[in-house]
């Protein structure tokens, strides 16, 4: 006999409190941001210009890919840590692939077209993604091991084949066109942050949309329901992490045409940014709620931090630092999201 | 509590160990507990019955600090006490035995004693000494059991003799048993209540919680009954007999209980063959038809949940054939059964039955959530003309469709889950446990909806703990026991003693007889 295990209710005291608390959940990385950008505005008058607020974009442009790919994976409750891994990998085979020379001397190019190198590396950090899925369900390991696993083993790809060195390119028309700007009046916008928004709007779409979108959430919400219901759990989760091998290795490509070098440093930091990204975004750690738009003002908000720190003469090295602090306050969120601190919690009836 | 009940009491010259007066607790759309008064003396076995959902273990979790009451107060030991964690109520001398053990099965006897209260001495732990008290402990329950050993070698009733160790090391005034012999053999239950009447010797209390209505009577000095969240009656065990118990317990007519309409049988439409699972499901046979609803009894453990899992496809199966319509068909997973035409409403709907933070539309449409989609998208509009439908056809009770499942109550819910299943259009629907947790009203809505469905065609499969809901609801009834089929009961002759004797095997049943029966 265990009749209503009810979690979670507020007795009618703490109803104000409760709307209060969703308000500040739906609108509070946005408002921050906006907050964030006002002190700066005031206070830095170097940050002033649009074209300060556009380098912030093209900053955010490729981890808002990677970080887009970790938002379905979180949402299914799972976690990628090979993103930045294979934002090195991608990088380093498309490098390869393309005219370039390798630092450590020696040539190892091949010759291909830029585009045809970059399908043939998104192809691989799809099919990396497609075969960590397929071992976290054939096999039934978590994740965070399997990809924790991956993220050596693309690191360590990238390390060989590049000889611990970069291979730079020669960019050609179509990385150009990439990484370049489109004008818009006296506005100069980047291509990066442009590619970068049409992959949230396709994103959001297939999140919010489709089939897939809604087994995403629900996956999160209740695995075992979810399975109980008819849903093809395995080939779900399948299909997520070959989603975020690829948006992953789109991030990987617009860092190395960026930096013109396909090199195993390219994606250092990417994973804990992109985690903490969609983490402030207001996507719960354990999956089923959350959102893509959430995730993209995460990795703003991150990158204003950064930008922050520089135009008030932060010295660089003290970076680190204070992106750990955003990291632990994130998540730090998301539990008191979920109301699960005891001594901040005044009342409650939960389940045993 | 009338005055004349008070002056029963067992043993006058003992104090009261335990006052709760008034308890009041409600969850949303459900009185749990309304004004319900309970004591305990020293040395006393107060067991405390009623049926699912009377708010027993709601009872409990508030006297062990789970749950916060609304109204009342409780007085343990001459002192107001107000426990907001299962920690206090502990350190106060409240002690409860879960029916889930919660051990550490790889620890040792002694770890899993002391655990949280490890003896120390300076930085390092002081093995012997926590080792000797161990033994001290479990001769004072006359236990003859090496507390070095991993508990894991245990059989689960000396596992629960040291949770009652446990109990004991942590000085423990008042012991919560609840369904304390569900996991047990019969050997174990007598060696439990050996150690029961020992821990009475002791002055220690405790409050027995059981279905099995026999154990009750062995057990306890007195019982009080509650049902649907109020105190009916506390008497002295020997002032009672299992039918007037019976009687408080259910305290109302039955058929009104149960609005249970005659539906022609119509073709089989599910055959099962020889199923067997593990030692868990052996040789099981039967048929269900259009239009019947087949209940399915048995004792807790009995395999009746494994059953229905295994015809669902969630668990696998080592052999045996099903059949739809005559044709066989192969199930190895849900969707292999739904495209079948079956349908599983599990006994725990939160656990696997909803997706609570989904809205109330998403989960409803979560099984057709293919039909709907055209092209690379859902079709929104003729998602939420699904939903509505089901919405207003099963009267569910939410603000929006948009509301979240988890903020739904337990009978909406169930109807939520019952949507869900109803929109694939199933041939076959399994309830396992269609009401528990449910308050009355909303009882009787799940029954009419089953009516409904059988009306259409659909052959319905009913697992339940409750033989008055079975014996309520069901045209035909299987009773399983220790994995195989111990008989079939016909509406017209099913009685709580027969199933009773089939599930415990009292009167044994011949197999062959039983499928003649059912043919």
């Amino acid at each position: 006999m265990s009749e209503s295990a009810v979690v979670n209710v507020q007795p009618s005291a703490n109803r104000a409190g409760k709307v209060l608390r969703q308000m500040i959940v739906a609108a509070g990385p946005l408002l921050v941001l906006m907050l964030m950008v006002l002190f700066l505005w005031v206070t830095a008058p170097a940050f002033r210009t649009p074209t300060s607020l556009l380098l912030i974009g093209l900053e955010a442009a490729a981890i808002g890919v990677v970080a887009a790919g970790q938002t379905f994976v979180i949402l299914t409750g799972g976690i990628d840590l090979s993103v930045e891994a294979m934002v090195s990998f991608s990088g380093v085979v498309a490098a390869i692939l393309i005219a370039g020379t390798n630092i450590a001397g020696g040539q190892i190019a091949f010759g291909i077209p830029a585009a045809a190198a970059i399908l043939i590396a998104l192809a691989a950090g799809t099919g990396v993604g497609l075969l960590q899925g397929l071992i976290i369900t054939a096999l039934n390991i978590n994740p965070f091991i399997v990809t924790l696993g991956f993220r050596s083993i693309l690191l360590g790809i990238s390390l060989v084949w590049t000889r611990g060195a970069g291979i730079n390119i020669q960019k050609d028309e179509f990385l150009s066109f990439l990484t370049g700007h489109i004008e818009l009046g006296s506005l100069r916008i980047p291509m990066p942050l442009i590619i970068a928004l049409i992959l949230y709007a396709i994103v959001w779409v297939t999140l919010r949309h489709t089939k897939l979108g809604r087994y995403t959430y629900a996956l999160g919400g209740n695995e075992t329901a979810a399975r109980l219901s008819g849903i093809n759990v395995g080939m779900t989760k399948i299909i997520i992490y070959g989603i975020s091998g690829l948006l992953a290795s789109i991030g990987g490509i617009l860092v190395m045409g960026r930096l013109q070098s396909g090199a195993y440093q390219n994606g250092t930091n990417m994973t804990l940014i992109s985690v903490a990204a969609v983490v402030i975004g207001g996507t719960a750690l354990s999956g089923g709620t959350g959102g893509i738009w959430g995730t993209l003002v995460g990795v703003f908000i991150i990158r204003v931090v950064e930008a922050g720190l520089v135009y008030l003469s932060v010295p660089s090295n003290a970076k680190e630092i204070v992106i750990g602090a955003i990291i632990v306050l994130a998540v730090a969120l998301d539990v008191l999201r979920r109301g699960d601190i005891p001594w901040l919690r005044i009342r409650r009836k939960s389940s045993a | 509590m009338s005055q004349s009940d008070l002056n029963h009491t067992h043993s006058p010259e003992q104090p009261l160990l335990l006052e709760m007066r008034g308890i009041t607790i409600e969850f949303p759309g459900v009185l749990a507990l309304d004004n319900v008064n309970f004591d305990v003396r020293r040395g006393e076995v107060h067991a405390l019955v009623g049926e699912n959902g009377a708010g027993k273990s709601t009872l409990m979790k508030i006297l062990s600090g789970v749950y916060v009451r609304d109204s009342g107060e409780v007085i343990f030991k001459g002192q107001p006490v107000f426990f907001t964690t299962p920690r206090q109520a502990q350190l106060a001398g409240i002690t409860t035995i879960y029916q889930e053990l919660n051990q550490v099965a790889q620890m040792s006897v002694t770890e899993n004693i002391f655990l949280g209260s490890e003896i120390e001495r300076g930085l390092l732990v002081n093995w012997p000494e926590m080792h000797r008290q161990a033994r001290e402990l479990l001769a004072k329950l006359h236990l003859d059991i090496d507390p070095r050993q991993p508990l894991s070698r245990l059989g689960v009733g000396q596992q629960q003799m040291v949770e009652v160790a446990k109990a004991l090391h942590h000085r423990a005034d008042l012991i919560i048993m609840d369904e304390p012999t569900s996991a047990l053999s019969l050997r174990e239950i007598e060696d439990l209540f050996a150690i029961i009447r020992e821990l009475k010797a002791q002055g220690v209390s405790i409050i027995y919680i059981s279905h099995h209505l026999e154990e009750t009577f062995e057990v306890s000095d007195r019982i009080t009954v509650l049902r649907d969240g109020r105190h009916i009656t506390t008497q002295p065990t020997r002032a009672l007999n299992v039918d007037s118990l019976i009687r408080y317990m259910v305290g109302r007519d039955l058929s009104e209980k149960f609005p249970k309409e005659e539906v022609p049988r119509g073709r089989e439409v599910l055959r099962v063959e020889n199923l067997n699972q593990g030692d868990r499901l052996k040789d099981i046979s039967f048929s269900a038809y259009a239009g019947e609803v087949l209940g399915i009894a048995g004792l807790v453990g009995a395999g009746r949940t494994e059953l229905v899992r295994a015809i669902f496809g969630a668990d696998p199966i080592d052999s045996g054939q099903f059949y739809i319509d005559g044709s066989p068909v192969t199930i190895h997973n849900p969707r292999d059964a739904i495209r079948c035409g079956i349908g599983l409403l599990t006994e725990d709907r939160k656990q696997q039955g909803l997706i609570l933070k989904m809205s109330t539309r998403e989960n409803i449409t979560l099984t057709v959530l293919k039909q709907l989609t055209r092209g690379l998208f859902t079709n929104r509009r003729r998602e939420t003309a699904l939903a509505q439908q089901y919405i207003d056809s099963m009267a569910i009770k939410a603000s929006s469709q948009n509301q979240l499942a988890m903020n739904l109550s337990g009978g909406t819910q169930q109807k939520v889950v019952l949507s869900k299943w109803m929109a694939t259009e199933p041939r076959v629907l399994v309830f396992d446990e269609p009401t528990r947790g449910i308050d009355v009203g909303a009882k009787v809505e799940i029954y009419k909806l089953i009516n409904q469905l059988a009306r259409q065609g659909v052959a319905i499969l009913m697992v339940s703990s409750e033989l008055p809901e079975i014996l309520g609801m069901s045209d035909r009834i299987m009773v399983i026991r220790e994995g195989r089929i111990g008989g079939f009961l016909d509406r017209a002759e099913a009685t709580e003693e027969k199933i009773m004797e089939y599930a415990t095997g009292a009167n044994r049943v011949v197999p062959e007889a039983a499928s003649v029966m059912s043919a």
